[in-house]
């Protein structure tokens, strides 16, 4: 085991400067001077020397007066100490506005997470012990609509007619707090989050339930044809415990490390999601920073959210090992 | 055997409804596209004038360039497409209209009719589904064969640069390079294209890996046929049948990809419609031009689930063990 871990984490290295390469290339070659071009398109100034100092100041933090190499190395060891540099768009440090759009993220795919898992493993498990039957066939069907709904329309037709106050106005428009709440108690806080967050919860939640019951049915079903589902079940052990104890463990490990690989696509979903119903999560600070062509944020979100995504990967590929002895054997990634 | 394969797979396909109806609205998508110029278009067929016979959609005539032949001025026998507008002509005496018999499905606030926007946002659909996945599958078999066959320092490398791009949260990505480098229909294929290979990838490079092993690769290369050989001849035609599941879901979630950008802005640029750009631009009347918003978006909902279904459908067929699994 503890071979495996050194191999696995010796790897990380390679990735984690591809990953960092990767980022700083982008910007480094884009074409033309970016940092000049978007000064000028956005903020329609001339060069005047306020606009020259922070240029000035951008080109040293991306070493783009120095070979990419020597920039590439200075950019990462900046990057190692958090010093992302200062957002264009109101010279805060960039590391200080992920920090206030990162809670609300994680906040809303944690919900988001445990609504998945919660209705589609009972929803799989249920498929794969009533296989083929009406309910398997039209559940599956419900689901698969479901996941092919485009996830902006859906968010813009629940706005149209949840909350555009033309037909029924349930649901405020956006935004996860309402302005008259501020200073009242935990509870209706709580509550009147909890009520913003109906709509883009919906919207991020309904697109997974497929595709995680129907892992969950086939993970069901595989573990369902071994032998020692038969065993269990000739000692007379009851269905539900045969199903439940037997038969649902042993298919919990896929599920497990699924959890690590569905983590980018509810960031990269989130930018729809969180801009259309005006979160300030990761998502819409992600999308602001690319309207405005903030270099420094975008630089940050994506290497970070590839470092996040990366952990996700590594404790997925370490907890199976840990389950299961035969990987660790292998010592095969 | 081959053929035996390609064949059972095809009888197993027919018998899937799903998949069946799934092809057809294809097919449907597909002749709209081709066709999009011949259905959706200001100018007729056949124009027949007291002396001559024209064809304006075919040919150019000078007389009648720049000309609105649907103009009671020239009152002779006309064949009009059926929809009789092109995509980009507007009229600023019908904004915003509803459905009608004028206008099939309304026009925008710009007085276009959405019928022909939406006939024409089916090229670019289909078409940046097409050459993306194209652009994409390829970049997957080389990198992913090269990595299952030669395995050592060349998989370790491969398998590298797929970790590196499966961390990267790919429509964050594929919107940051739009952003930076310009967005337009060719680089919106292109982007999607090379950040999207590495689930290909993944998949031939596990193929060869358990192909490689087999008796018919070892007899081959007993009887000394060359790298190449082995690999396209031998294993590649082995791999295909999970690559060309995996290509029709990708072009399922590229269109989806594509239309999302476009519907953020950083997709294909107006004027060239776009089912997502005809989204996004009509935000603003949401309130009460339903249209705008209703048949764009089930337009993007019926493509994707049309392709979905297919892929479905080809798993079942081209992998019958796990069809008779479940």
């Amino acid at each position: 085991m503890k071979r495996y871990i050194l191999k696995r984490l010796f790897l990380l290295v390679p990735t984690l400067i591809g990953i960092t390469l990767i980022t700083y290339m982008i910007v480094r070659f884009t074409p033309g001077d970016y940092t000049s071009l978007r000064l000028d398109m956005q903020m329609g100034l001339k060069t005047t020397a306020a606009s020259k100092e922070i240029l000035d100041q951008e080109r040293r933090l991306y070493g783009l007066d120095k070979p990419w190499y020597v920039g590439y190395m200075d950019w990462l060891g900046k990057f190692c100490t958090l010093d992302f540099g200062t957002s264009r768009k109101d010279g805060r440090p960039v590391s200080e506005r992920i920090g206030d759009a990162l809670p609300i993220t994680l906040a809303l795919n944690l919900i988001t997470m445990l609504i998945v898992y919660v209705i589609s493993i009972p929803l799989g498990i249920a498929a794969s012990v009533k296989k083929d039957s009406l309910f398997d066939r039209v559940s599956s069907l419900a689901l698969f609509i479901l996941y092919s709904l485009p996830t902006f329309w859906i968010a813009l037709l629940l706005l149209m007619f949840l909350s555009s106050g033309e037909y029924l106005n349930l649901f405020p428009l956006g935004g996860i707090t309402s302005d008259t709440m501020t200073g009242a108690g935990f509870f209706p806080l709580a509550g009147d989050a909890a009520w913003h967050l109906v709509l883009p919860v919906i919207t991020l939640t309904y697109g997974s339930f497929a595709f995680l019951s129907r892992y969950t049915r086939a993970n069901m079903l595989e573990v369902i044809n071994q032998q020692y589902i038969t065993t269990a079940r000739s000692k007379g052990l009851s269905e539900p415990r045969v199903i439940m104890v037997h038969a649902f463990r042993n298919s919990l490990i896929p599920l497990i490390t699924l959890m690590a690989t569905l983590l980018p696509g509810l960031l990269g979903g989130s930018v729809i999601v969180e801009s259309i119903f005006s979160i300030p999560g990761m998502g819409m600070l992600a999308f602001e920073a690319i309207l405005a062509r903030d270099i420094p944020v975008i630089m940050a979100i994506e290497a970070i959210s590839a470092l996040l995504t990366l952990g996700g990967i590594l404790i997925a590929d370490l907890s199976y090992a840990l389950v299961d002895p035969r990987i660790r054997l292998e010592t095969k990634i | 055997m081959k053929k035996g394969f390609w064949q059972g797979a095809w009888k197993r396909l027919k018998k899937n409804r799903f998949a069946m109806a799934g092809l057809a609205v294809v097919c449907v998508l597909l002749f709209i596209a081709a066709a999009a110029p011949l259905i959706a278009n200001s100018r007729p067929y056949i124009y027949i004038a007291e002396e001559r016979v024209y064809f304006p959609l075919f040919f150019d005539y000078p007389e009648l360039r720049e000309r609105d032949l649907r103009s009671a001025e020239f009152s002779g026998f006309k064949i009009f497409p059926p929809v009789p507008y092109s995509y980009s002509e507007y009229d600023l005496d019908s904004i915003v209209l509803p459905p009608g018999p004028k206008h099939y499905l309304g026009t925008d606030e710009q007085g276009r009719d959405l019928a022909a926007r939406m006939i024409h946002g089916t090229r670019i659909s289909i078409l940046v589904g097409f050459i993306a996945v194209l652009i994409y599958v390829s970049i997957g078999i080389v990198v992913g064969s090269l990595a299952g066959y030669y395995g050592g320092a060349v998989d370790l490398v491969v398998s590298r640069l797929i970790e590196i791009m499966m961390c990267f949260p790919t429509f964050f990505l594929i919107l940051t390079i739009l952003a930076l480098w310009g967005p337009s229909l060719a680089s919106v294929m292109v982007v999607i294209g090379i950040t999207s290979w590495p689930g290909i990838a993944r998949i031939v490079r596990g193929e060869f890996l358990r192909l490689k092993e087999g008796d018919y690769v070892m007899a081959s290369r007993a009887l000394g046929a060359r790298d190449s050989w082995i690999i396209f001849r031998h294993i590649l035609p082995n791999s295909l049948a999970p690559v060309l599941v995996s290509a029709t879901f990708g072009i399922a979630s590229t269109i989806l990809t594509e239309s999302s950008l476009s519907f953020l802005g950083f997709g294909v640029q107006p004027p060239t419609p776009s089912w997502g750009d005809i989204l996004n631009q009509f935000r603003d009347f949401i309130d009460f031009a339903w249209w705008l918003t209703l048949i764009p978006g089930f337009a993007i909902f019926i493509t994707i689930t049309a392709y979905n279904l297919l892929g479905e459908g080809l798993q079942d067929a081209l992998d019958p063990k796990s069809a008779g699994r479940k």
